[in-house]
């Protein structure tokens, strides 16, 4: 028994960590479009971070230039019906991204893997029940549990991020059973159980961080995700209000001056898109540096 | 295969009950006085109307009692009126129905057609500038927000070509929401087309038929994409679910007339039995047409079919 | 008469790693109506052999890079695709090994026989379904009838192979090819599979070439044999020469990893050791010398050609032990072990 327990930990013996740390960034960025995912997070959090720095004008009062102003030197990104300098906007909403993305994946990640890990753990009844809920819940798509939600908790940014959190529980909660359920017919499970340690030990010490790596993955295409229905709940109203420079909100505001400014709804839009893009790609890409045997 | 459609069926209607409970719980989850919060957008309201509203709408009672007036009203069809207006909540929920479920269905065509022809494509020519070109459009096609691609098509389409109307209920009007909301699905559908059919490519069975000397249109046809569409098919009641929930906001771009236009007005409006009934209805719808493509999988695989 | 001649054919895949050669100036003659059995480690290039002869190799990454397979007095490897495809299925038909992956799941059993027959023999679906079941009765498939209409996964390991063989007699074919079509199903399986391959090749005046990693296997049904090693031909004879005495040390290693039937003890006492060479990078010299138990200076510096030793005998070995004398020694030792 304890034979096969040092077995399933001589992998990680035989490597050091910081040789294993260096590998796997080799490995995430082998493809060009990891880079390029990992590249476009890189600016997004700088861009949040250094926002006062960047942007030239402020996001929020007017009086940077003339309304409807369309793209040029001063004014990058054009300005929108207030005068306000769009590039500035887009600079700040960063910052509201980068928080949606954190704050609702952190939502659901926690719920999610908690439910999948007891679930998958408990077996029995709590089983039952408990995945038959998140089966329901499943079929009831995000945006249905999202509009539910914020029609709960009424209209704002933060809301629309508990909403969007609370939407993709049962997308993580069925990544983490799924994971479990694998782990627990693995010979050093079984070992560990024998050996007779505790529940707690062998769900945090022995479960988890082997299931850790599918979790992360999902974690960042999750973050896409939230970001946009996030920003789909802003684009209806339902989300960050003005005068907040959110750019689904952002863009939504410009739809009234679609014909005369289209740029008001085009940088936003593309804001979002690139943002979305770069963590799909980063994703796709931890994916095949965690989990070689998925490469195609 | 009568006992999985049984299951199915079983499993449907206990998400159904599910929505019930937890339609009736909505209202008392809303922080506040949810009465108050309906009304707050009107300031003639008086205290006596309010009360009024809340004996009608049961929230004077124990919990247990209002599901089951709720549901007793449901079963009978009476879904409650509007908070202003006080129109039939099932009727304006029912006009508006065929509407999404119009947009849904066109958006899924758009989405199976592109995408699937695409990902069969992509995985034939594997590995070439096709492949690659088409998996870059996929990854780009996932990553786009739909509202914002409905706009862009608007933009190019409706305002600078002139070729479609901006908004309406014609069946022109169809096309823009459709292609929106089939496109934005497409990359995804593309992405699982393709590595099902990569998959079906390299089986033995693909070999055995080469052998038989099969023409490769025959090969590809009869033995290939049957094959790979079992994935795919497989996917179509999540896809179907994915173009509901996607139509919500589509519709919202283009102002169509379907439950999801209704259902955010209901929300800035705060107008909790509209609510209700659209999300009953909505997960109804859901669950019944996932349970028909379920049906549809089951017949298209035999492995299940017999089993 | 030949029926098939295979001469110097060459095969290569283009891997991102390089170019390696899979199979390495193979040359063989089948006669009609004849069994030649090829026999070989996985990785010796026995399917691929195959493979290219039929052009079933994917390309890329596989390509046949040289040689010719006279058929009729023509070159198979020279066909255009739509004259291959009149070939395959009709006159050259094939097995392969995994009963269970090689049909199609989705398609009937009815539809996957009948596909052949309408094709190559212009058969109507009536027709062609009356002769799939009479064929299905033939293999030893009963209520042939009723089973047509069922889905392969409604059949066992056993019952599948019957019907890919069944599958691949459809049009009467001139040369079957079996590419290890026993190895997946179980030792009694097996045995009944080789009987009713060597019963329908008797009926049918068919040439069959029958791969396998499993020596004991053709001593059954071979007429002759051929021994590949990393994509080479190392010695080729008839049946009774090669088990008695084999003059190339490979296939005597070959031999003596046999489990013996009349022993107590049914293991593979004497497997043969080390690993084939990693075609990436091919040895000079022969490239069984690092395994050898006979080598001498020479193996390493060239590779010996395939050469008569006897009567319809060859092999390429530049010792060429007396198969026969370290045969009898090895089993004396075995007996005295005991």
């Amino acid at each position: 028994m304890t034979q096969n327990l040092a077995q399933a930990e001589s992998t990680d013996i035989l490597e050091p960590r910081s040789r294993r740390t260096h590998r796997f960034f080799k490995d995430l960025l082998r493809t060009q479009s990891a880079k390029l995912g990992a590249a476009i997070c890189l600016v997004l959090v700088l861009m949040a971070v250094f926002a006062p720095l960047i942007a030239p004008y402020d996001p929020i009062n007017m009086g940077a230039g003339q309304a409807l102003t369309p793209p040029n030197l001063a004014h990058w990104f054009g300005t929108d019906e207030l005068g306000r300098d769009l590039f500035s906007r887009i600079v700040y909403g960063s910052r509201l991204t980068l928080q949606v993305g954190a704050i609702a994946v952190g939502i659901s990640m926690t719920a999610g893997v908690l439910i999948g890990l007891v679930a998958g753990y408990a077996g029995g009844w709590i089983e039952a029940i408990l995945m038959r809920m998140v089966d329901v819940l499943f079929s009831f798509t995000e945006t249905l549990i999202a509009l539910a939600a914020v029609a709960v908790l009424g209209p704002s940014l933060t809301n629309a991020m508990i909403a969007v959190g609370i939407s993709s529980i049962p997308f993580y909660a069925r990544i983490t059973y799924g994971a479990v359920l694998v782990e627990k017919n693995k010979e050093y499970f079984k070992a560990a159980q024998a050996v007779g340690a505790r529940h707690q030990r062998l769900i945090f010490r022995h479960i988890l961080p082997n299931i850790l790596s599918p979790i992360i993955v999902v974690a960042t295409l999750g973050v896409s995700i939230a970001v946009l229905s996030a920003s789909a709940l802003s684009f209806l109203g339902l989300g960050a209000q003005p005068p907040s420079p959110e750019w689904g909100a952002t863009l939504a505001a410009g739809r009234d001056y679609f014909k005369r400014a289209p740029w008001i709804t085009t940088f936003p839009g593309l804001a979002i898109a690139i943002t979305v893009l770069g963590f799909n790609l980063l994703g796709d890409g931890l994916r095949e540096a965690l989990d070689p045997q998925q490469r195609r | 295969m009568t006992q999985y459609i049984f299951k199915r069926i079983l499993g449907g209607l206990f998400t159904i009950w599910v929505t019930t409970v937890a339609v009736t719980l909505l209202i008392h989850l809303v922080p506040g006085d949810p009465v108050q919060i309906m009304f707050a957008q009107s300031q003639s309201t008086t205290p006596e109307q309010l009360e009024q509203i809340r004996q009608q709408l049961g929230l004077d009672r124990p919990i247990y009692e209002q599901y089951f007036l709720y549901m007793g009203r449901i079963l009978q069809g009476d879904f409650g009126t509007t908070i202003r207006g006080n129109q039939p909540v099932l009727e304006l929920l029912l006009v508006r129905l065929p509407n999404t479920l119009l947009l849904a269905a066109s958006s899924l065509l758009v989405t199976m057609v592109v995408g699937v022809s695409a990902g069969f494509f992509a995985a034939y020519k594997r590995d070439t500038w096709i492949d690659t070109g088409l998996m870059t459009g996929a990854i780009l096609g996932i990553s786009i927000p739909s509202f914002w691609l409905g706009l862009m098509l608007m933009y190019v389409f409706s305002i600078r070509l002139g070729w479609l109307p901006v908004s309406g209920t014609d069946l022109k009007n169809l096309i823009l929401p459709a292609l929106t909301l089939g496109l934005a699905n497409a990359a995804a559908v593309s992405r699982l087309t393709r590595s099902s059919m990569i998959d079906v490519f390299s089986q033995d069975f693909m070999r055995t038929a080469r052998a038989k000397g099969l023409a490769e249109t025959v090969v590809l046809s009869r033995h290939a994409f049957r094959n790979g569409m079992i994935n795919v098919v497989n996917m179509l009641g999540l896809q179907f679910t994915y173009m509901m929930g996607g139509a919500i906001v589509v519709e919202n771009v283009f102002a169509w007339n379907g439950i999801g236009r209704l259902a955010i007005q209901s929300i800035f409006q705060r107008d909790y039995p509209t609510i209700q009934g659209f999300i009953l209805i909505f997960a109804t719808v859901v669950v019944t047409v996932s349970i028909l493509l379920d049906i549809l999988y089951a017949w298209i695989d035999p492995r299940i079919k017999y089993s | 008469m030949a029926l098939l001649t295979v001469r110097n054919l060459n095969t290569q895949f283009h891997t991102a790693a390089g170019s390696v050669s899979a199979v390495n100036g193979v040359s063989f003659q089948v006669d009609s109506g004849e069994t030649v059995g090829i026999v070989g480690e996985s990785g010796s290039g026995k399917s691929v052999t195959v493979l290219s002869l039929t052009q079933l190799l994917p390309n890329p990454p596989g390509e046949v890079s040289a040689g010719e397979a006279i058929f009729d007095q023509r070159d198979l490897l020279k066909l255009s695709d739509n004259e291959m495809r009149k070939i395959r299925g009709n006159r050259i038909a094939m097995i392969f090994q995994d009963p269970m992956t090689s049909l199609n799941p989705v398609l009937t059993i009815e539809r996957q026989m009948t596909e052949a027959l309408q094709l190559h023999l212009k058969m109507t679906a009536k027709e062609a379904r009356d002769r799939a079941i009479d064929l299905l009765d033939r293999v030893g498939i009963p209520s042939a009838a009723q089973r047509i209409k069922n889905h392969p996964h409604q059949f066992s390991g056993g019952m599948r192979q019957r019907v890919m063989i069944a599958m691949g007699l459809a049009c009467d074919p001139q040369l079957l090819i079996a590419d290890e079509p026993t190895t997946a199903l179980d030792v009694t399986i097996q045995a009944q599979i080789v009987e009713l391959v060597k019963e329908l090749r008797q009926k049918n005046n068919m040439a069959i070439i029958w791969i396998t990693h499993d020596l004991s296997l053709l001593a059954g049904i071979a007429d002759r044999i051929l021994v590949m090693y990393a994509g080479q031909i190392v010695e080729s004879a008839p049946l009774h020469p090669l088990y008695e005495n084999p003059r190339h040390p490979y296939t005597l290693g070959l031999l003596q990893s046999l489990p013996r039937l009349d022993e107590a003890r049914r293991t593979r006492l004497n497997p043969v050791k080390g690993l084939p060479p990693d075609l990436l990078n091919y040895p000079t010299g022969c490239p069984f010398a690092p395994r050898c138990p006979f080598v001498i200076e020479q193996c390493y510096e060239e590779d010996p050609p395939l050469e008569s030793v006897g009567d319809g005998h060859q092999a390429a070995c530049w010792v060429q032990p007396r198969g026969d004398e370290v045969l009898a020694e090895f089993r004396q030792a075995e007996n005295s072990n005991r």
